[in-house]
């Protein structure tokens, strides 16, 4: 069978055993909605009759069924609190999200890809211990707290921007909300950039030992033309599954940043939700940045797959 | 060839952890204040030799604070690494040595798990079952079995044809003696490493959670609560924010640095 086609259905099976994990988490957890909706003044017949209403005295996997179908023609169902569309609820706070995302993706893709192969050139020299001691670090400050240095010091330092104070809408100061996604994807790259080289280091260290390198060396090729025209093309699919997992990463990583800079995206909706037990929501936007992730995994595979004739034709892998 | 046992990471990182520990475990028992001890005539000190890291909005010493919430977040820690390192440990010794059908269908929920980035799938369990310490340590552990289970069913898999293996299972040893004895012992290279890096993530996951005031709760400390604290004080005390992060940095620093250490050592024997 076609490779895209047998990817593609996996991503939706994928796709199918997450969402049904969310749901049946759910359901195992917010016990009876329309008994909590009407509290203990309801009687048997209201709670009877709102269950009805809310369609929950269908069976499950033909709810599960309903819900599923609405997720994809944009009924999300309803949260318990706010009685908009939950479309419009979500909508702009995952445009927000995004743009913080790609900033964040821009941000490691130009740096870490040049620092990975500069780094490998240091390798063997006495710097190489102290270049290995400062990833470790860079990896190890929560983005969370860079942010918060952030903060304090191009926030209330040198008055670059308010801090906790984000524009209730982008449109509405543009330059500021631009500085403070900027500054919050700053935070969220930093460590992931670090992980970046490091793994690119390796892969590029375990390249350069291979056959082909020595051989086109001794060809008279400098080591830098080697460097450039081969080992970065071999060490491409490795790269982009990477950066795929981090686009995964940016994810999680956003739902804490956003808070810390009050950013009103996806993440920070989400936290504020789980606190106030608002399960439809919680349920919506966890499904929709798992398939984010998953989404993220195939692309990477079927781009590698464009890249490496080695996995196009199923050979080695 | 000589085994070299210590290098200059490895030495390093021990140090770090051993300090930042040992202080951490002391807070268990004793601290220079009492953290709870409110002082209305010392809000916002700065720090100074009476108080070493300075005092937050109540007058409360921050350095006792942070060796206490710092006991906190390296128990979580801890116990989190050791649920997810053992089931995990369990479920990928299983599949790995088995196969078969329960190992195809324990990889595509695995593979169903890790769709879910780490920090949302602790919120989702803990938006399921509340907040409180017993929570995070139960929602991170669970969150922590599926990366180990990779990991260690490629071992596993990787020792089931072994020579070494084939010769026990022909000497009559049992499929539980032959995982134990003989295979785990063999994976502690990947292991080690792989609880580094797992202690790390526990540790800045529970900070993560209780920053955004779903993880651990006041009364209890720790260091993700104290860094949610510190922040709404940051244009007065910039130190209370300051100092509490650099100990989780300084922290995840250590470990990150024996992983360093062990991983180097590794491939220096070969």
């Amino acid at each position: 069978m076609n490779y895209v086609i047998r990817r593609i259905l996996m991503l939706l099976l994928t796709m199918l055993i997450v969402s049904f994990l969310t749901f049946l988490a759910f359901e195992l957890v917010s016990g009876d909605v329309a008994q909590t909706k009407l509290g203990t003044e309801g009687t048997p017949e209201q709670v009877a009759a709102l269950r009805h209403e809310l369609g929950l005295d269908q069976p499950f996997l033909l709810r599960y069924g309903q819900w599923l179908g609405g997720f994809f023609t944009g009924d999300l169902g309803v949260s318990y609190y706010n009685p908009q569309p939950m479309w419009e609820l979500i909508g702009p706070k995952l445009g927000v999200t995004l743009i913080l995302a790609a900033i964040s993706f821009l941000l490691i893709t130009l740096i870490s890809i040049p620092l990975g192969l500069l780094s490998y050139r240091l390798a063997g020299s006495p710097l190489d211990g102290l270049r290995t001691a400062f990833n470790q670090l860079c990896m190890a400050v929560p983005p969370f707290f860079i942010g918060i240095l952030f903060s304090w010091f191009f926030g209330i330092t040198l008055k670059l921007f308010i801090p906790e104070g984000f524009p209730s809408s982008i449109r509405a100061n543009p330059g500021e909300a631009m500085t403070q996604l900027f500054f919050a994807a700053v935070c969220l790259s930093i460590p992931r950039i670090a992980m970046t080289v490091r793994m690119m280091r390796s892969t590029v260290i375990g390249e350069m030992q291979k056959a082909y390198v020595r051989t086109a060396i001794s060809r008279g090729n400098d080591r830098r033309g080697v460097l450039l025209r081969h080992v970065l093309k071999n060490s491409l699919t490795g790269t982009v599954t990477f950066l795929a997992q981090t686009l995964a990463e940016l994810i999680g990583g956003s739902i804490v940043v956003e808070q810390v800079f009050g950013i009103p995206g996806l993440g920070r909706f989400l936290v504020a939700e789980i606190r106030a037990l608002d399960y439809p929501v919680v349920q919506t936007i966890v499904v929709i940045l798992a398939f984010w992730v998953v989404l993220a995994g195939t692309v990477a595979d079927l781009i590698n797959q464009r890249i490496d004739p080695r996995l196009r034709l199923g050979g080695a892998k | 060839m000589k085994k070299k046992n210590w290098n200059g990471f490895l030495i390093a990182g021990c140090v770090l952890t051993g300090v930042l520990v040992a202080l951490m475990l002391l807070g268990k028992f004793w601290t220079p204040w009492s953290p709870t001890a409110m002082d209305a005539k010392a809000m916002y000190q700065p720090p100074s030799l009476t108080h070493l890291f300075g005092t937050d909005k109540f007058g409360r010493d921050i350095f006792s604070r942070v060796m206490q919430g710092g006991g906190t977040t390296l128990t979580i820690a801890l116990a989190t690494i050791a649920i997810g390192a053992a089931l995990g440990t369990l479920v990928g010794a299983v599949t790995g040595y088995f196969g078969g059908i329960v190992d195809d269908a324990l990889m595509r929920l695995n593979d169903a798990l890790t769709a879910f980035p780490s920090i949302l799938l602790a919120l989702l369990i803990i938006s399921l079952v509340g907040p409180g310490k017993y929570n995070v340590v139960l929602a991170l552990g669970i969150v922590f079995i599926p990366s180990f289970a990779r990991v260690m069913r490629t071992q596993f898999a990787s020792l089931r044809d072994v020579n070494y293996i084939i010769s026990a299972r022909l000497m009559g040893a049992g499929q539980l003696r032959i995982m134990t004895v003989h295979m785990l012992p063999n994976t502690m290279r990947t292991l080690l490493p792989a609880l580094t890096i797992g202690f790390n993530n526990a540790v800045l996951a529970e900070a993560s959670m209780s920053y955004l005031g779903i993880g651990v709760t006041p009364p209890d400390a720790s260091l993700g609560n104290m860094l949610r604290d510190a922040q709404s004080a940051l244009g007065r005390a910039p130190w209370y924010a300051i100092l509490t992060g650099v100990m989780i940095a300084l922290l995840v620093f250590g470990v990150g640095l024996i992983g360093e250490g062990l991983q180097k050592r590794d491939q220096e024997v070969d």
